[in-house]
This record gives C-alpha cells, sequence and structure tokens, in this order.
C-alpha cells in the first residue's frame, strides 16, 4: 500500500498532520496495514518523522487524547480525503516465546458492532494437550476451525501414537483458511511445545502464516505490539513473560474499544501446560444495588385513572378439582 | 444342504434362511488367536495372546489392542488388516460424535456405530464381510461395559466373553470363575489363567479400564 509513497508531492505539511494524529490516537489502526504489509508499519513510523520536522506541533506529555486536530481533519474530510476504517476484529491476543516455552494471552470480550457481547469469553483455544490457539475475528468461524483442527489432530495422534506438533497444528489450519480465500474469518495465534521445541505462529485469515518469537493479532494489536517491543528479550523467564504477556493485553484492553474486561493467560511449558483462566481482571463489575429493583408505592406519579369492567365471559360450573 | 450353491455370494440368502458368507467370515473369526474380556465391578479388562510368526519380528510393532477414545479400548480375532480398518472408522466416529455433541461418546453409541459399519458389509455389492470379531471395552457414566460385535454386525454386552481359538474351552473356565462382584484385579489374574489354559501362551496384551477413564495397556 504505498498511498503515502505516490503522494510525496501532494502537501508534506497535510502529511504530516494526518500522520501525527495517526501517532496520537492511542491503538491507531493502520490504513488497510493489514497482515499482507505487517513489517512495513512500523518502518513507516520512522519515515513519517523524519518528513514531519517542518509543521511541528507539540505533541501532549503523556499518551491521551488530544483534540487539537479535530477541526483540521473535518476541513479534510471535506476536501474529500478519505479517514481509515476501523478493522472488525475486536480482541486483543498475544504470544510469545520465553526460556522454558510459550506463553499465550487474550482479553475476554466478545462484541457485536458497538455492543458487548460476551463480557468473559473464551479466546483461548484447545488444540491438544501441548498445543493452545487464540482467535481474533468471527467468534463462529474461530470456534469452529480450532474445533475441527483439535479432532483431526486427535485422531493423527491415535494414528501416529506420537504427541502433535505445532507445526502439524499450524499446516491443518493455513490449508483450510486458504481454502476459503478468506471468508473464513479467524486470525490465529497458535503456540505450542513439542518434541522440536516451543514454537510461536501467528495465521492469517487468508491462510498465510508467520513465525515469530513474540506476536499480536486483533484490533488490539497495536496497542500490545508496542508493549511487546519495548519490553521483550530473549530468555524471560515464567514470571516475566507472563508479566509482559498481561500488560500487553492491559495496553488493548485499554486502550482499543473492541477489547476489554479480563486477562486469560495460558503457559505451554515441556510436558506441563497451564491455562489461567482469568489471571487478570482488571475491570470488576460492581453491582451497585444489591437490593435489586423494587420500586414502592408511590414514587410513580398517577396522571390518570380508568377502570373498564369486563363482560363475565365464561360461566364457573362447580365441578370436580380434577376433572377434565 | 442347498446352501452351497448359495454359499459364494454374499447378498443372497440360502433357503435356510442364512447367509452363508457371513458364517464363513465366523469361521475366520473362529481361527483367529484368543482373546477374551471380562466385566469386572469396578473396570473392564481385555486381553488377547500376541503369537508372532516368526522371532525376527519386531513385536513392538504389532498391535492388537487398540484405543478408540481415552475411555473405550478393542481387542480382535480373525483377520488384522479388517480390524485397522475398523478402528480407523471408529475412532473417526468418536470425533465426529464429539464434535456434534460436545460430548465424550458413550460406549453404547460407539458400539452401535461400529456394528452399523459392519453391518453396511454384508448389505454392499462388491464387498465382503469383516473377518473378525470385537470385544469393546469401556467406562462411562453407566460404569464398565464389554460389548462384543460380530462380523455381521450383531453386538451383544457380556459380563465375559472370548473369542477365537479354544472358545468354548475358554467360556467354560469363565463361567465357573466369574463372579459377580469380582475387583478388577481378579479379573486381570483370571483373564491371564484363561489364556494360559489354552496352550503355550507367549505374549499376553491386556488393556484394562479403571474408573476416573484410565486406561493401562500392559505387555508381558
Amino acid at each position: 500500500m504505498d498511498f503515502f509513497g505516490d503522494e510525496e508531492e501532494y502537501n508534506t505539511n497535510v502529511l504530516a498532520i494526518i500522520q501525527r494524529n495517526h501517532e496520537l490516537v492511542p491503538g491507531a489502526l493502520c490504513p488497510a496495514a493489514s497482515a499482507t504489509s505487517s513489517p512495513s508499519p512500523r518502518r513507516r513510523h520512522r519515515r513519517r518523522r523524519s518528513i514531519s520536522m517542518a509543521g511541528a506541533m507539540d505533541l501532549p506529555a503523556k499518551g491521551g487524547f488530544s483534540f487539537d486536530l479535530c477541526r483540521r481533519n473535518a476541513m479534510l474530510a471535506e476536501k474529500g480525503l478519505k479517514m481509515p476504517g476501523f478493522r472488525k476484529t475486536g480482541t486483543t491476543i498475544v504470544g510469545l516465546v520465553f526460556q522454558d516455552g510459550v506463553v499465550l494471552g487474550a482479553d475476554t470480550r466478545a462484541t457485536e458492532g458497538p455492543i458487548v457481547a460476551d463480557k468473559n469469553c473464551e479466546k483461548i483455544h484447545y488444540m491438544a494437550p501441548n498445543i493452545y490457539c487464540c482467535g481474533a475475528g468471527t467468534a463462529a468461524d474461530t470456534e469452529a476451525v480450532t474445533d475441527m483442527v483439535s479432532s483431526q489432530l486427535q485422531l493423527h495422534r491415535y494414528a501416529t501414537g506420537r504427541e502433535s506438533r505445532v507445526v502439524t497444528a499450524l499446516t491443518l489450519l493455513k490449508s483450510h483458511l486458504f481454502s476459503y480465500q478468506g471468508h473464513v474469518s479467524a486470525a490465529l495465534v497458535l503456540g505450542g511445545v513439542d518434541v522440536t521445541g516451543p514454537h510461536l505462529h501467528t495465521v492469517y485469515p487468508h491462510g498465510s502464516t508467520d513465525t515469530l518469537p513474540f506476536a499480536t493479532m486483533g484490533s488490539g494489536s497495536l496497542a500490545a505490539m508496542s508493549v511487546f517491543e519495548s519490553k521483550y528479550k530473549e530468555g524471560l523467564t515464567r514470571e516475566e513473560g507472563i508479566q509482559l504477556v498481561s500488560d500487553a493485553i492491559c495496553a488493548g484492553i485499554f486502550n482499543d474499544l473492541g477489547s476489554g474486561s479480563n486477562v486469560d493467560v495460558c503457559v505451554i511449558t515441556k510436558g506441563k501446560t497451564e491455562y489461567l483462566r482469568n489471571h487478570q481482571l482488571p475491570n470488576p463489575r460492581t453491582y451497585v444495588s444489591s437490593k435489586g429493583y423494587s420500586f414502592t408505592k408511590g414514587q410513580t406519579e398517577v396522571l390518570s385513572t380508568k377502570i373498564t369492567q369486563l363482560e363475565p365471559k365464561v360461566e364457573v360450573a362447580e365441578g370436580d378439582a380434577m376433572e377434565e | 444342504m442347498g446352501d452351497s450353491q448359495y454359499s459364494f455370494s454374499l447378498t443372497t440368502f440360502s433357503p435356510s434362511g442364512k447367509l452363508v458368507q457371513i458364517e464363513h467370515a465366523l469361521t475366520a473369526v473362529g481361527s483367529g488367536q484368543t482373546s477374551l474380556g471380562i466385566k469386572a465391578a469396578n473396570g473392564v479388562v481385555i486381553a488377547t495372546e500376541k503369537k508372532l510368526p516368526s522371532i525376527l519380528v519386531d513385536e513392538t510393532s504389532v498391535q492388537k489392542i487398540q484405543t478408540l477414545t481415552p475411555n473405550i479400548g478393542v481387542v480382535y480375532s480373525g483377520m488384522g488388516p479388517d480390524f485397522r480398518v475398523l478402528v480407523r472408522k471408529s475412532r473417526k466416529q468418536a470425533q465426529q460424535y464429539y464434535r456434534l455433541y460436545k460430548e465424550t461418546i458413550p460406549v453404547t453409541q460407539l458400539v452401535r456405530e461400529t456394528a452399523a459399519v459392519m453391518q453396511e458389509f454384508t448389505q454392499s455389492g462388491g464387498v465382503r464381510p469383516f473377518g473378525v470379531s470385537l470385544l469393546i471395552a469401556g467406562y462411562d457414566d453407566n460404569g464398565p461395559q464389554l460389548y462384543q460385535v460380530d462380523p455381521s454386525g450383531s453386538y451383544f454386552s457380556w459380563k465375559a466373553s472370548a473369542m477365537g481359538k479354544n472358545v468354548s474351552n475358554a467360556k467354560t473356565f469363565l463361567e465357573k470363575r466369574y463372579t459377580e462382584d469380582m475387583e478388577l484385579d481378579d479379573a486381570i489374574h483370571t483373564t491371564i489363567l484363561t489364556l494360559k489354559e489354552g496352550y503355550l501362551v507367549f505374549l499376553i496384551c491386556c488393556f484394562c479400564l479403571i474408573p476416573l477413564f484410565q486406561s493401562n495397556l500392559i505387555e508381558f
């Protein structure tokens, strides 16, 4: 997507402002910078900064939303500049490799457009005793695809008599997704430990995969990735790994609308898997009224009263209690 | 009898009302290696003799007892290759059941589906019946269960049963030894004794299922 590249001559100041706007909005969504160009967004940021030296504006000291550019954005929208759309995968899912294995993390909010459909759903799916998979995208698609591959892996285990390998799960997933040409909207972070060691992969809805030491997917992926990029190092201990994953998910929860509620973590090591459901609950739900919603008489003002006598339609004849 | 004229076609009844091919399949089973199973009060055990054609055969590559699910196992008497095909089909059916109902398949359901497969092969064109009888042992919510499935597709629930060579001796022995409130250890002991009754036994495979859906495969 060379939108910025081709239009360099357009107006460098305008470009600088749009770019700065993206940097300001926490958990910003890259315009169409989805799977296909995942390495470039980070590089693009660096390029943008060098261009924007000219009309520099003061950035707010610490995160937060600056309303300075709203009028400018409105003016640009009038001029016909298309604002970037929202990615539909409302989730933050992450994974990282630490010294003994893999840690996977996910938020627990399921959304239906702007409405939270499930405040505490499970996004980390079981694939095999040593392989788990986080799913972003359409919930039904991720559930169905992970169930199906989990079933296939079980049959494979029976046939071979061996523990399943992560690459097997990976290949089964990617072939299925590719054959559906991206219509199965499932973006997955697959992690596990097998005889060949710990593995972490990302799978995109069209069927491409990446193998990475740390990965994030979903609408909160940029927020989470910023945490990983700054704090990840090789040879993390278990506690450090869990802490880093929780921090990344929390970044997604607090900065992305599509992610929220709690943090689920899954730690997979050689021979042992721990699924820490609701490892952190940073959004406790407090029910204000424990008494319930009962209204005492007199709280509602009666404006008018009209009583209608109903004609007696049914004759009640004396009979036995249980007579039909 | 006029049966012999009808013995070659699977899908033709003989005048005496039998499907002679299935009778022949049962004969094939009857000449296979002995296998037996006992249902105890707290578990099930199935066992078979693992007789190899020569000492040069790698015995770890021969698997006469297989798991279909973590709490259901199966042993056979008869033709090994037919057994492998049935095991594969049964495992797939167990997985399909799980994907449909999100419940681990109960023993009776799996037995029924396996028996249905075996029956299909007695009513289709161009195929022959399976030359195996299966003993399916499982432990689920209804407790320990033992079923025998025949090439015809009929299945029976047994408290104790034997198949293959020497079946009459084995069954008589089991009838004498079996008690309703047998514990699993007793059952294993009885199984081994029954197998040894037959003849010189080289290798025995034993498979037992106990509560908590654990299964153990022992070979000695």
